[in-house]
């Protein structure tokens, strides 16, 4: 068993899953904030398929997308939505009220005011939501060797049966090293971008 | 002039080096699939074994798959080509039929189903039963004495079961065991991951488990298996799945396989299961040797 290339694996899959439930999950923030009456519903679907057990996730899954990757991947976006959605939403609703009105002031289309002043300023709360659906995916992750995806899940899930301590570990240290550096980074980044935005709302 | 001559080179390029590439990852590849659980893999191992040493097939292996559902979701989708199953869970957790006592009945009943149903081969039986097996601690069994299951309930009550999810989930699992026995444990049964209610029964958290009867640790943790004097687990013997497509595309898998026929009997299958769960030797290893010793490669 290569660890390192299991570990390169298992990144990219969270990688590519956690780029994907960006892209829906601001979407579906924004969405929530400027279709008032879909917000709670749009917030309640993500918060309830948190709720499915993973496995039972994955399995359903399973029968539409077959074995391997593509499964897990969708699986991990699913998980993923939740805070990323929500802190869009929240950020958005949080935008100071003076600078919408001063947008809307400018002439600034509804468009406009959502790329060139909400979005931005909510995005430190939107980072924080990718950080935590980062470090979330890494540990859910080493469940798609349950159906049949690579990564770091199936020295974790051996060394369970096997009741093997050193292959457990083999396999999730590298899980735990990842999330510690990617929280890391994100943690810093995080900071730089809050401070720069209450400097901007100052 | 020149231009179309590049681009008649292009496309022969393209088309050659897709052709190439095809060619590599060619149709002649099977997938083995496996659940969960050391014996289920070894088997899936020892199939795979078999197949690339004995025919020109390559073997994509997905073993650890999550349960039998996953299982056969994914033969019956056409994901995975091969995997053993027991006739007593596909009865049951499968087919949703009632239990069948007789070994060969259950073993005549799931073939006539699954290839009228699903389009999927039972190989001949392997020989193992891995039947659900009820087990104690070696405490418990000083201390109380019990040797069945009928005794087992009459102390039922100062003890804790802990078992793995599945046997909570089926109907001939914990409710059926506990209602045909009257059984009534200390407190809610306990229900984790199959792996890890041996180590809780070692630590004494649990008293009472559920076990395959081929199960390593059984020896490791010096369990006693209980005798089920009413006979209320169905056979669970072993047989390696094929879907039809499978042995219509590569007839020669049929007899090979079935060579493996009654080969892996109950006392083979602990020894397998022990080297991996308790020995911690590779299940590659261990499927090597044993197809070597029974000159099968």
């Amino acid at each position: 068993m290569n660890m390192f290339s299991l570990t390169l694996e298992h990144m990219y899959i969270v990688f590519i899953a956690v780029a994907i439930a960006v892209v829906l999950g601001v979407f579906l923030g924004v969405i929530a904030y400027w279709i008032r009456y879909l917000d709670s519903i749009i917030l309640w679907i993500t918060e309830i398929i948190q709720t499915i057990p993973s496995l039972a996730l994955l399995a359903l899954l399973m029968i539409v997308f077959g074995l391997g990757n593509t499964t897990i991947i969708v699986g991990l976006v699913l998980y993923a939505l939740m805070p990323i959605a929500r802190n869009t939403y929240i950020g958005l609703q949080d935008v100071e009220p003076h600078l919408k009105d001063a947008a809307r002031g400018m002439g600034m289309t509804k468009l406009q005011r959502l790329v060139k002043v909400e979005l931005p300023l909510s995005f430190p709360l939107i980072f924080s939501g990718i950080k935590i659906a980062t470090v979330n995916s890494l540990s859910v992750a080493v469940m798609g060797v349950l159906i049949g995806a690579g990564g770091l899940g199936f020295p974790v899930y051996r060394g369970i049966q096997t009741n093997s301590l050193t292959l457990i570990l083999s396999g999730a240290i590298p899980v735990v090293l990842m999330a510690l550096i990617f929280d890391y980074i994100m943690s810093r980044i995080e900071r730089r971008l809050t401070l720069r935005a209450s400097d901007g709302r100052k | 002039m020149k231009m179309k001559k590049w681009v008649i080179l292009l496309m022969t390029l393209v088309i050659g080096l897709s052709m190439a590439l095809s060619g590599c990852s060619g149709g002649d590849k099977i997938t083995i699939g496996s659940k969960d659980f050391s014996e289920s893999m070894i088997l899936g191992e020892i199939f795979s074994q078999l197949i690339e040493n004995r025919t020109d097939l390559s073997v994509d292996r997905r073993l650890n798959l999550g349960g039998t559902f996953v299982c056969f979701e994914a033969i019956k989708k056409g994901e995975i080509d091969i995997y053993a199953e027991y006739t007593g869970t596909a009865l049951t957790a499968q087919l949703d039929m009632d239990v069948i006592s007789d070994p060969d009945e259950a073993y005549r009943v799931v073939s006539e189903e699954f290839e009228n149903q699903f389009d999927i081969t039972w190989l001949e039986p392997l020989g193992l039963n891995n039947t659900y097996a009820i087990a104690v601690s070696n405490e418990v069994y000083e201390e109380y004495g019990i040797e069945t299951y009928s005794d087992l309930a009459t102390v039922s009550e100062n003890l804790v079961f802990g078992g793995g999810y599945e046997f909570h989930d089926r109907a001939d699992g914990f409710d059926g065991l506990t209602e045909l026995y009257g059984m009534k444990f200390k407190g809610d049964p306990v229900k984790m991951e199959i792996s890890l209610k041996y180590q809780a029964i070692g630590n004494g958290d649990i008293d009472v488990t559920d076990a395959f009867a081929t199960d390593g640790p059984i020896r490791k943790y010096n369990l006693k298996v209980l005798e089920d004097d009413k006979g209320f687990f169905p056979p669970y013997y072993a047989s390696p799945l094929v879907r039809n497509e499978t042995l219509e595309n590569y007839p020669e898998l049929k007899d090979l396989l079935n060579e493996l026929g009654g080969v892996i009997d109950d006392p083979t299958m602990i020894e397998l299961n022990y080297l991996v769960d308790v020995e911690g030797q590779s299940i590659d290893s261990v499927a090597k040797d044993f197809l070597k010793s029974k000159g099968l490669i």
